[in-house]
C-alpha cells in the first residue's frame, strides 16, 4: 500500500528561518520535511511521509487572513495530500491560531483530514477545539517528543479513516462531544481516587466538567426609576444600515458604540442587525423588535423613565467568545459608569 | 465495633439436577422445586426456568431484576429483611455468597420493556451480568393482572428464589471470607485519629409504580434520609422495585454488592475512614427534594464528614436531586463527588445532564446512555424477544435485516451504572 | 382546605381519574407541549410543585406527563423558571421513540405517569 501522503504546517521559528523579525514572511512550499517534521516522519514508520511542508510566518497569517488561507489550501491541494498536519504551537499564541484557522479551513475546503496540537491555554485551543482535533502538549518546545508521541498515531487512525476514541485515550483535547471508552479501574474506584485527591488538596480532573457558568448576582434593584438614564446594549448585532465598523456576523472581534440622540424610532432604511445564525428577516425590518428604542423614547417621553442613554453598544453574540465579550463589557461599562448610566437594559436575539 | 463477615462461594456453572444443592462450585437445582416457589403465587400463572451461562449466544429480556443467592449463617436476622424474613436489623455476624451466580427475572409488565442481558458479543462488554452464571425466571401473570400487582408478583418471585439458592450454601466452606468492620462514632475517631472521614450518600430511586426501592421493607419514597450500616446492604437490606431505565438502575443484585461501599471499605483504615452510609431519595414532589437534600447535608456535617461521595439512580428528576446534594453538602465544607451517567444524544453533542451547578467540579461518569451500540444475532433468546423494539433504548424497526439490532446503551441493564460498577466511562 | 395547586396535563387517564379531585388543566398536546404550557404559566408567577421530568422513562419515550403547579401566581419563582428551561431542553433532545403506539402500551404509560403523579399527590402534606 502507498505512504499516506501528509503536508505539515509550521511557523517561521520552526523552519528555523528567525523569530519574531521574519513572522512576515510569506507562505512558502518546500519538498519533504522541515524541522519537527522529521520527528513525525520516524513515528509514521512505513505507514505515512511527509510530503511537503507549508511554512508561513505567524504575522503575515494573521494580518492577511483570506489571502494567506487560500495560498496554503492551494499549496496543500497541490500535494494530493490524504493528510494534513499543523503545529504543535505549545504555546505560541499566534501560532496556534494561524494552525487551528488553516486546520478548520483545509478540513472544510478539501475534506480531507487535519491534526493540530497546541497547549491548552493556547487561545487557538479555546478557538478550534470543537471544530478539529487538537491534541494537547506542553506549553513549551521542551514537550516536542511528547507531543510527537501523542499526535502521530492519532494522525495515522484519522488519516486511515479509524475510528475515534474518547479524548482521554487518543489525547486530543475534549471537543464538546462525549464518547464512551472503558477505563482501567471500576467508576466507584475512580471516584474514591478523585475524592482522595481533592481531600488532599491535589489536582483532579473531572470526568464530566459542568457547563461554564459565569453567573452574576443581580444588582438591587433602581430605586427611581422614573429619574434614571437607562442605556441600551445588546448582543443582537443590531447596527446602523451598511454595519460601518463591519462587526462580524459570528466571533465577533468587536462591538459598536453608537449615538442615538433624536432617533425616535429604529427602521428598516436606518438599522439592520450584523447577527448571523438566525433568521434576520424580522430584525431588519424593524430593528427595535432587538433593540427597543421606540418604547424606551415613549417612556421617556411619558415620564416613565428619566432619559434613554445617548449611545449604544452593540455586538454580536454568535459563536464570540466568552472571553472577547467580557473584554468588551469591561471597557464599555466604565464608559456607562463614567456617563453616570443608571441602568442597563441588555437584549440579545 | 460491628463486623460481618461474607464467605464467598465461588460458582462456575449452573445445572439441571433432581436435587438442589452447591458441591464443587457447582450450583445443583431442581428446577420444580424452583416453579413451585415461585408459583406459590396465585398471580402468577406459569414459569419456565432457564439457565444462561457467559459466552453462551443467549440473550435474556426484558430483564426485571438481577439477585445475587445469599443467606445468613450466623447474627441476627435473615437475608432481604422486611421483606422475605423479619425486620430484624441485619449486617453483623456471617453471610455467605454464592459468588457468580444470579437470578434473573423477566417479565412482559408493561407494554415497553426493558433490559437486555447479552452473554456473549458486543452486549456482554456492556452488562455486568454476562459474567455471571444466570439462572432465569420467566414468568407470565394470570390474566387480567395490574401492573402494581404484576411488578410486585414477579419482583416478590425473585427474592425468594434467590433466598432458597443462597440457603444451599449455608454449610458450605467458602472460597474466600473478607471481614468488613465498622465502627461507632467515637470508636472510628479513636482508632484513625488521622484519616479524612468520608462517607456515602446513596440516593435510592423513589418516583412511583416501576422506579421503587425497599429498605427494609419501606418504601424508599416514605423515608427521610437516615443513616445506615454499610454491611447492611450486604444482607439485601435495599431491594431493587425499579424496573425503568435498565441501563443506570440498580438491580439488587448491585444493592448486595453495592462497588461504593466495597471500594470504600478497601480503603477504610488506609486511607480513610469509611464512617457510614447515607440513603436518601429522589422523589418527584418538589419540597421532598428539599427536605431530602436539607437533611443529607446535615447528616452529613453531623458525622463530621471531610468528604463524601455522592452517587445516584436514574434520569431527569434524580439529576435535580444529585444537583442539590453535592451542592448543600459542598456548601458544608465538605470534599464531594458525584457519580452520575449522562445522555448526551446518539452523537453525544448534547447536555448531558438536566441540571448542573459548579459545586459540583468532581463527577464520575457511567458513560453516555445514548450512544449506540450493535447487537449480533444470537441463537437463542430467553423471555420475549417481540419487545425489544418496545424497550427503552431501542427504536422502531431497529432489527436488521441480518438479524443484528442498533440499541441505544440504556437498553443494556446496568451498562451505565451510577453507582460505578463498571468501567465503561465517557469524556 | 382547597389545595393551592393544580395538574396541568395531556394523560387523559389523569383527567379521567382526578377531575372533579383536584383542578385539572388538559393540555392537548404532547409531552414537549406540556412543559411549554407550564412554562408560560411559570413566567406569570406559578410555581412548580413537582419535577417536571418525573420518571426514568425518557420524555417523547412515553408521550404523557403531568405536573403540579401552583394554582395562583405568585412573585417569579427563578427555581421554577430554571427547572422548566432546563426540562424543555432535556426534553428536546430525545426523538419521539413510538410513533405508531399500539393502545395497551399507550394505556401503559398513562397509568405509569398517574402513577408517578400520584405519588407526588400522596406527599403533599401542606401547601
Amino acid at each position: 500500500m502507498a505512504k499516506i501522503r501528509v503536508v505539515h504546517y509550521i511557523n517561521q521559528f520552526f523552519a528555523n528561518i528567525g523569530g519574531e523579525e521574519k513572522a512576515d514572511i510569506k507562505p512558502e512550499l518546500r519538498e519533504g520535511v522541515v524541522g519537527p517534521g522529521a520527528a513525525f516522519n520516524q513515528a509514521f514508520g512505513d505507514e505515512a511521509e511527509i510530503v511537503a511542508t507549508v511554512i508561513c510566518g505567524d504575522s503575515y497569517f494573521n494580518e492577511n487572513l483570506e489571502e494567506a488561507k487560500k495560498t496554503v489550501i492551494d499549496m496543500v491541494k497541490s500535494q494530493n495530500a490524504d493528510m494534513f498536519l499543523a503545529g504543535p504551537a505549545f504555546n505560541a499564541g499566534r501560532y496556534g491560531v494561524a494552525c487551528g484557522t488553516i486546520a478548520d479551513a483545509v478540513k472544510k475546503e478539501l475534506g480531507i483530514p487535519v491534526l493540530t496540537g497546541m497547549y491548552v491555554e493556547n487561545p487557538g485551543a479555546d478557538m478550534f477545539k470543537n471544530s478539529v482535533y487538537i491534541v494537547a502538549t506542553k506549553n513549551s518546545a521542551a514537550g516536542m517528543r511528547d507531543a510527537v508521541k501523542k499526535m502521530a498515531p492519532l494522525a495515522l487512525k484519522l488519516a486511515k479513516g479509524e475510528k475515534i476514541g474518547a479524548s482521554a485515550e487518543e489525547g486530543y483535547m475534549p471537543n464538546g462531544v462525549r464518547k464512551n471508552f472503558f477505563d482501567t479501574k471500576r467508576g466507584s474506584a475512580r471516584a474514591i481516587d478523585m475524592l482522595l485527591k481533592k481531600l488532599a488538596g491535589k489536582e483532579f480532573v473531572t470526568e464530566f466538567p459542568m457547563p461554564d457558568f459565569d453567573r452574576v448576582a443581580p444588582n438591587p434593584a433602581v430605586k427611581d426609576i422614573a429619574h434614571a438614564t437607562i442605556a441600551l446594549v445588546t448582543s443582537g448585532g443590531i447596527v446602523p444600515k451598511g454595519n460601518p465598523d463591519h462587526i462580524e456576523s459570528s466571533s465577533a472581534s468587536k462591538y459598536g458604540k453608537y449615538d442615538i440622540e433624536g432617533v425616535m424610532d429604529l427602521t428598516a432604511d436606518t438599522y439592520e442587525t450584523a447577527h448571523g445564525g438566525y433568521d434576520p428577516v424580522y430584525a431588519n425590518e424593524d430593528a427595535d423588535r432587538v433593540l427597543p428604542v421606540d418604547i424606551l423614547r415613549e417612556y421617556e417621553k411619558e415620564g416613565k423613565i428619566g432619559k434613554l442613554h445617548r449611545y449604544f453598544y452593540t455586538t454580536v453574540g454568535n459563536g464570540t467568545a466568552v472571553k472577547s465579550a467580557k473584554g468588551f463589557a469591561d471597557e464599555f461599562s466604565k464608559e456607562l459608569k463614567d456617563a453616570n448610566v443608571d441602568a442597563v437594559i441588555l437584549t440579545s436575539t | 465495633m460491628r463486623k460481618l463477615e461474607v464467605g464467598y462461594i465461588d460458582i462456575h456453572d449452573i445445572q439441571f439436577s433432581n436435587e438442589s444443592k452447591v458441591e464443587n462450585g457447582v450450583l445443583f437445582v431442581d428446577k420444580e422445586a424452583i416453579k413451585k416457589i415461585v408459583l406459590e403465587d396465585e398471580n402468577i400463572k406459569s414459569c419456565e426456568v432457564e439457565i444462561a451461562r457467559p459466552g453462551e449466544s443467549v440473550r435474556i429480556t426484558p430483564v426485571k431484576d438481577v439477585i445475587e443467592p445469599r443467606c445468613k449463617v450466623e447474627g441476627q436476622g435473615g437475608i432481604f429483611p422486611g421483606v422475605i424474613s423479619k425486620v430484624t436489623t441485619v449486617g453483623t455476624g456471617r453471610t455467605h455468597a454464592l459468588r457468580g451466580s444470579a437470578v434473573v427475572t423477566t417479565g412482559k409488565i408493561v407494554g415497553f420493556q426493558e433490559g437486555i442481558i447479552d452473554m456473549t458479543g458486543e452486549g456482554a462488554k456492556y452488562t455486568p451480568f454476562s459474567k455471571t452464571v444466570n439462572l432465569v425466571l420467566v414468568m407470565n401473570p394470570i390474566d387480567g393482572l395490574k401492573q402494581h400487582e404484576h411488578e410486585y408478583a414477579n419482583r416478590m418471585a425473585g427474592l425468594r428464589v434467590a433466598a432458597y439458592l443462597g440457603e444451599l450454601g449455608k454449610s458450605v466452606e467458602p472460597n474466600e471470607v473478607v471481614s468488613y468492620e465498622t465502627y461507632g462514632v467515637k470508636e472510628g475517631m479513636e482508632k484513625y485519629p488521622n484519616l479524612p472521614r468520608v462517607g456515602y450518600v446513596q440516593m435510592l430511586q423513589s418516583q412511583g409504580l416501576m422506579h421503587d426501592t425497599y429498605v427494609y421493607g419501606v418504601d424508599a419514597k416514605k423515608i427521610v434520609p437516615t443513616i445506615i450500616n454499610p454491611t447492611e446492604v450486604m444482607d439485601g437490606a435495599i431491594l431493587s422495585g425499579n424496573c425503568v431505565s435498565s441501563c443506570d438502575k440498580n438491580p439488587t443484585y448491585i444493592h448486595m454488592n453495592n462497588p461504593v461501599v466495597h471500594d470504600l471499605f478497601a480503603q477504610h483504615g488506609k486511607t480513610i475512614n469509611f464512617v457510614g452510609m447515607i440513603i436518601t431519595n429522589e422523589n418527584v414532589y418538589l419540597a421532598d427534594k428539599e427536605r431530602s437534600s436539607n437533611w443529607t447535608a446535615e447528616l452529613c456535617e453531623y458525622l463530621d464528614l471531610d468528604g463524601a461521595i455522592v452517587s445516584q439512580e436514574g434520569f431527569g428528576n434524580p439529576d435535580t436531586d444529585l444537583i442539590m446534594n453535592c451542592k448543600k453538602i459542598s456548601a458544608k465544607g465538605i470534599k464531594t463527588v458525584i457519580i452520575t451517567d449522562e445522555y448526551a444524544g446518539r452523537d453525544g453533542t448534547s447536555q448531558s445532564l438536566a441540571d448542573a451547578d459548579p459545586s459540583a467540579d468532581a463527577v464520575v461518569t457511567g458513560g453516555n446512555a445514548n450512544e449506540l451500540i450493535t447487537l449480533p444475532k444470537l441463537d437463542k433468546v430467553i423471555g420475549d424477544l417481540s419487545p425489544i423494539d418496545k424497550i427503552a433504548g431501542g427504536f422502531e424497526n431497529n432489527v436488521l435485516e441480518d438479524g443484528t439490532i442498533l440499541v441505544e446503551l440504556q437498553a443494556i441493564t446496568g451498562a451505565t451504572s451510577e453507582v460505578g460498577f463498571n468501567c465503561l466511562s465517557a469524556r | 382546605m382547597k389545595p393551592t395547586f393544580k395538574i396541568v396535563t395531556n394523560n387523559p387517564l389523569v383527567v379521567r381519574e382526578l377531575t372533579g379531585q383536584y383542578t385539572v388543566e388538559f393540555v392537548d398536546g404532547t409531552y414537549h407541549d406540556v412543559l411549554v404550557a407550564l412554562r408560560d404559566q411559570i413566567h406569570k408567577g406559578h410555581r412548580l410543585y413537582s419535577h417536571p421530568l418525573s420518571g426514568s422513562v425518557k420524555p417523547n419515550e412515553t408521550p404523557y406527563k403531568s405536573v403540579l403547579i401552583s394554582i395562583k401566581p405568585q412573585s417569579l419563582d427563578m427555581d421554577s423558571v430554571e427547572m422548566i428551561e432546563n426540562s424543555i431542553v432535556t426534553c428536546d433532545k430525545f426523538p419521539v421513540k413510538f410513533p405508531h403506539m399500539p393502545d395497551s402500551m399507550r394505556e401503559d404509560f398513562q397509568v405509569i405517569d398517574a402513577t408517578l403523579l400520584k405519588g407526588a399527590l400522596s406527599q403533599i402534606l401542606f401547601e
